[in-house]
């Protein structure tokens, strides 16, 4: 099958993408991998008149320390957050979840920039971007500015960009003493998106109770969400399993939650709890690592 | 192929297939490859709707479009076709009415895909809505608006067949189980979409289609029929084709609509389907429903089966007689069973047809009969792999149905996967979450009868040995990945001492090849491969006759050896192959031989109605054991290992068996796991290879192969069936290991994690119930 007709724009500068994007408004859409939105485009579910390619801005594939964050260019392929030595090191819950996603060739073309600003509601990059509280920073005419993880997915495929704002970083602050990071996922069984996924971090106090949770799940509802439930149930109390059990029987509190093929939304749910355990447990076990190291 | 040429015989050798270079360089042509100058491109118009009677329809939009070249509507083409004689009810376009979403209304040739496009919206149908039936037990209650006017109740056809008795069979048994089996409809998903490109000659009224297609011999007798042309006026010629599985092995709409629309336009056309139209196509495996029961003594011998079965067969006939004797037929052929029963109904539904896919008929069944075979041992406290073997055929027989057994490797299969999984170590004492199952299969190696009743033969091979010693192969039998030429080449290399280098195959082109009734009920290697042997012994033949001649000496004291004709008993005489076929030519100039094959009267079943389907040369015999992981929180499967076992009589080209072997195992995994058409009102939701996802390599386990060679006395060096026989043991394997893991029997298929969570929760509950009770029950 072959898509609608469209124009094809590389900007060279990202004035120039910015620019193009406020012309085209809602009939222009940026293209920064193409692994989300070309596959729609065939199936005629996106029909953008404009396509924008923003992959000659090599400046923004980037991975670098700065202080107290990792700073990550929008155009950063997966693969290369999930061989970041870097990352490894500082930030290892990226390349854990960059590892989960697609396949080998669908990591070395998209991007997470891409994938972010597409806000598929499977897509595993909300999921951990919301667990480390990162910032999503984004340019247009209008200048620069940065919105918490918490406050950029709208809903299902909707965020909260300008149509001529672009993403151009993930900014993530590093975890500090004695916190540990874990993301678990079940893939579905066709797309290999998630059907569920997990991303926790977990920062205990000296005596092993919770000093501050943050937990994104993904693939259960229209779009990626911190399960605050989850974390408020965590607050301070001692990170034992059955603390842990019952924190993670709120994770898809208040969700509408999404049913398909492979899961109604009552098995979702159910797999939207044991995921969340799993995750919350692996983490709790890195953050104790961590205190010790 | 350094290996071959130091081999003294290329039977048993692992050569690379023959067309594999130019398939991986990318020099081998496709359907879709394939351009002419002046091409044109075909679209189809498929209907919105499920069933709805036409009421008029306006193409002058469309004809007035720029660059459309040519519009054809059912009235045009009224003639009624089918690959069954029995079932011709389909039309190139609809006529009168459309029975399921995606039925083909129209067609335009344009100068572009846009175009095409363009002019299909422009087509105004008015169409008259009628009540439409999408379940098959509902369906099979219809009294009105029926699919098909000669099909009462929307049944294509129902079979009884009753053999010995299996009410005295059920008096004998100590035990007796009835279960209820639900496989949903799968297809194929060959990673080559359908495609065809017609040339229509107006000068001397000959058509050429190029197509991927399974059977070229039939296609070109449908294309003649339909198009009300000649038959000699139509040839058809098979490009390379990337799989098929049954999807290309009955003549697909597009195939005609190319043609007609060509012959319109008086410019070559092509089509390609979408994947969506692929999906559309369909010809799948249908949906089966299988209420299954069965008797055993207390020992765990069988004393009768009973089998129900309802297939949901779609719009259209297809193949669904055939698939639905199959699902009865070969209930047979694999244990003794001394009394059996089978109720078959095809049921019309407004859904794409189903036909033929790996398998035949048989999956779906044998998955409903080894379960629950699993199940009576496990409630007997036998062993699985025990109450196989006291249940063997004990060949040569004939079975209570007619269909001949000669040779059996069944129980070889067993006694080499028990040895080689590690059988008794591990079922039933693994962890909780870990487990082992068991199960067999068989298939037929081509079906004993042709599809059109005929005294001519299933396959016929001509053969050329040039003046230089040169041997080409001229064979109808059709490649479609499975090894088919490689198969022919390595059989006429044998014969005649040649390496494989000297033979060359001209394949599957209706003008320059003789007929072979195609691929499909994997009967390739059986029959093509014992004309292509005997064309070479006729080759043979007249060379050792003409050295004879030549040289005043006896036949018998000449033979055939490393490409040269020797004298033996004293004989001094050496030629080369080339001296000898110079001989051979004599005044005609160039020898040709010829050779067929046709199946022994024997094997041809019996005489009650249905009777035709099931018989074959000779059945390809499988066991396995699959091993997996079960997750009991989630239901998530991890399939860790399977071992099968394989009789193919004789493997011709090792490499080649274990290639088809693990390939039917992948395809059984798929349907087993994940795979399922999923319909809402008739309408598929995931007619895509992003939804609908078979297996592939990222969650293959490791398949180990074992060949079993028992040697059938009728097959071309032994050989027999290898290339489907194995995908139906996979499911029930699969779903017993998960029962030896968890202890829950999944009867519905695929597999999913929820349901096998489910069942989890329902068990339970009812432990918590009735606390005391076995978990093994």
């Amino acid at each position: 099958m072959i898509p609608q007709s469209f124009e094809y724009h590389v900007p060279r500068t990202l004035e120039e993408a910015s620019r193009l994007a406020a012309q085209f408004g809602a009939d222009g859409k940026f293209l920064a991998g193409g692994h989300s939105l070309i596959p729609m485009m065939k199936l005629r579910l996106a029909a953008p008149k404009h396509l924008i390619d923003l992959t000659c801005l090599r400046d923004l594939a980037y991975i670098r320390e700065e202080g107290e964050h990792v700073r990550i260019g929008a155009l950063t392929t997966h693969f290369r957050i999930e061989s970041s030595a870097l990352l490894k090191e500082k930030c290892p819950l990226l390349p854990e979840t960059a590892r989960e996603i697609g396949d080998v060739q669908v990591r070395n073309r998209g991007t997470i920039g891409g994938n972010l600003a597409h806000s598929d509601p499977a897509a595993d990059w909300p999921a951990a971007v919301l667990a480390l509280e990162a910032e999503l920073r984004a340019v247009s005419p209008r200048g620069e500015r940065g919105m918490a993880a918490k406050d950029f997915f709208v809903d299902l495929m909707t965020t909260a960009l300008a149509s001529d704002e672009v993403l151009v970083e993930i900014k993530v602050p590093q975890l500090g003493h004695g916190t540990g990071a874990a993301y678990a996922k079940l893939h579905h069984p066709a797309s290999g998106y998630a059907m569920v996924g997990v991303a926790a971090v977990i920062a205990l106090r000296d005596n092993g109770a919770v000093e501050r949770a943050a937990v994104g799940i993904t693939g259960v509802g229209p779009k990626a969400y911190r399960a605050f439930a989850v974390e408020t149930a965590l607050h301070g109390k001692p990170a034992t399993q059955a603390h842990l059990n019952a924190a993670a029987a709120h994770a898809a509190e208040g969700v509408d939650v999404n049913a398909d093929l492979y899961a109604s939304a009552e098995y979702r749910s159910h797999l939207a709890r044991v995921y969340t355990r799993r995750a919350l447990e692996a983490a709790v076990k890195r953050a104790r690592a961590a205190a010790t190291a | 192929m350094g290996e071959t040429t130091t081999q003294s015989s290329p039977i048993g050798a692992r050569v690379p297939m023959v067309d594999a270079v130019d398939k991986v360089t990318g020099a081998g042509k496709y359907a879709d490859d394939l351009t002419l100058p002046g091409m044109l491109v075909g679209k189809i118009l498929h209907s919105p709707h499920a069933h709805a009677r036409i009421r008029s329809m306006d193409t002058s939009a469309a004809e007035r479009l720029p660059g459309v070249r040519a519009v054809v509507t059912g009235a045009e083409t009224p003639v009624k076709y089918g690959i069954l004689p029995v079932g011709h009810d389909e039309t190139i376009f609809c006529v009168d009415k459309v029975r399921y979403i995606g039925d083909n209304v129209a067609a335009v040739a344009a100068e572009s895909e846009a175009i095409a496009e363009h002019a299909l919206r422009l087509i105004r149908v008015d169409y008259e809505v009628l009540p439409a039936y999408f379940d098959p037990e509902q369906s099979m209650q219809a009294e009105t608006n029926l699919i098909h006017d000669d099909r009462p109740h929307n049944i294509e056809r129902e079979y009884h067949h009753h053999f010995g008795n299996v009410e005295e069979g059920f008096a004998q048994a100590d035990y007796i189980r009835q279960d209820r089996f639900d496989c949903p409809e799968v297809t194929h998903a060959a990673l080559e979409p359908h495609s065809t490109l017609a040339r229509y000659d107006a000068e001397d009224g000959t058509l050429t289609v190029w197509s991927s297609t399974q059977v070229p011999y039939y296609l070109k007798k449908t294309l003649a029929a339909t198009l009300q042309m000649p038959e000699e006026k139509v040839r058809v010629i098979k490009p390379l084709v990337g799989g098929g599985f049954g999807g290309k092995s009955e003549v697909i709409p597009l195939e005609l609509a190319a043609a007609v629309l060509a012959r319109k336009a008086g410019a070559p056309v092509k089509i390609t389907y979408t994947r969506e139209e692929v999906f559309l196509a369909n010809r799948g495996r249908p949906r089966q429903i299988v209420e299954l029961k069965t008797g055993v003594t207390r020992q765990g011998k069988l004393t009768a089966v009973e089998a129900r079965i309802i297939q949901d067969g779609g719009a259209y006939c297809g193949y669904g007689v055939v698939t639905i004797l199959y699902s009865g037929q070969l209930l047979n052929a694999m244990y003794d069973i001394p009394n059996v029963k089978f109720d078959g109904y095809r049921v019309l539904t407004n859904k794409p047809a189903c036909g033929a896919m790996r398998g035949h008929g048989t999956v779906n069944t044998r998955f409903a009969f080894e379960q629950q075979l699993n199940r009576i041992a496990s409630v007997l406290g036998l062993d699985p792999v025990e109450i196989r073997r006291r249940n063997l055929l004990h060949p040569p027989c004939v079975t209570l149905n007619n269909l001949r057994v000669l040779s059996y490797g069944y129980p070889e299969c067993i006694d080499r996967v028990v040895e080689r999984s590690g059988w008794k170590e591990k079922y039933g004492k693994l962890p909780y979450g870990k487990g082992i199952g068991f199960a067999g299969s068989h298939y037929v190696s081509g079906a004993a009868n042709p599809i059109i009743r005929s005294a001519m033969p299933q396959s016929t091979v001509n053969l050329s040995v040039d003046r230089q010693g040169g041997v080409t192969i001229f064979t109808g039998a059709s490649e479609i990945g499975q090894g088919s030429d490689t198969v022919q080449v390595q059989v006429v290399a044998a014969e005649l001492g040649l390496p494989l280098e000297q033979v060359r195959i001209v394949a599957a082109d209706t003008a320059r090849t003789p007929v072979d009734l195609g691929s499909y009920s994997s009967r390739v290697t059986f029959m093509a491969g014992n004309a292509a042997i005997a064309a070479a012994r006729d080759a043979k033949r007249r060379m050792l006759q003409a050295v004879a001649r030549a040289y005043g000496v006896a036949e018998e004291d000449l033979l055939m050896e490393g490409g040269r004709v020797l004298g033996r008993n004293g004989c001094p005489l050496s030629l080369t192959l080339a001296e000898a076929a110079r001989l051979a030519a004599g005044p005609a100039g160039v020898l040709t031989a010829r050779g067929s094959y046709n199946t022994p009267e024997e094997s041809r079943g019996g005489t009650f109605k249905g009777a035709g389907v099931g018989p074959s040369p000779a059945y390809s015999y499988s066991a396995q054991a699959v091993e997996v992981t079960v997750d009991p929180e989630t239901g998530r499967v991890t399939v860790d290992r399977i071992v099968v076992a394989h009789d193919c009589g004789k493997a011709i080209n090792p490499m080649n068996v274990e290639g088809q072997v693990i390939g039917s195992v992948w395809m059984g995994l798929g349907q087993a796991l994940q795979e399922v058409v999923d319909y809402e009102n008739g309408r598929i939701k995931n007619a895509g290879l992003l939804e609908y996802r078979t297996a592939s390599t990222l969650e293959s386990p490791p398949v180990e192969t074992i060949l079993v060679e028992s040697n059938d006395p009728e097959g071309p060096f032994g050989a027999k069936e290898a290339g489907e026989g194995s995908l139906a043991a996979t499911i029930p394997a699969l779903t017993h290991a998960i029962y030896d893991a968890v202890g829950v029997w999944i009867d519905t298929l695929p597999v999913t994690p929820e349901r096998i969570l489910r069942a989890l929760q329902e068990k339970q509950q009812a432990e918590w119930k009735s606390p005391g009770t076995g978990a093994r029950m």
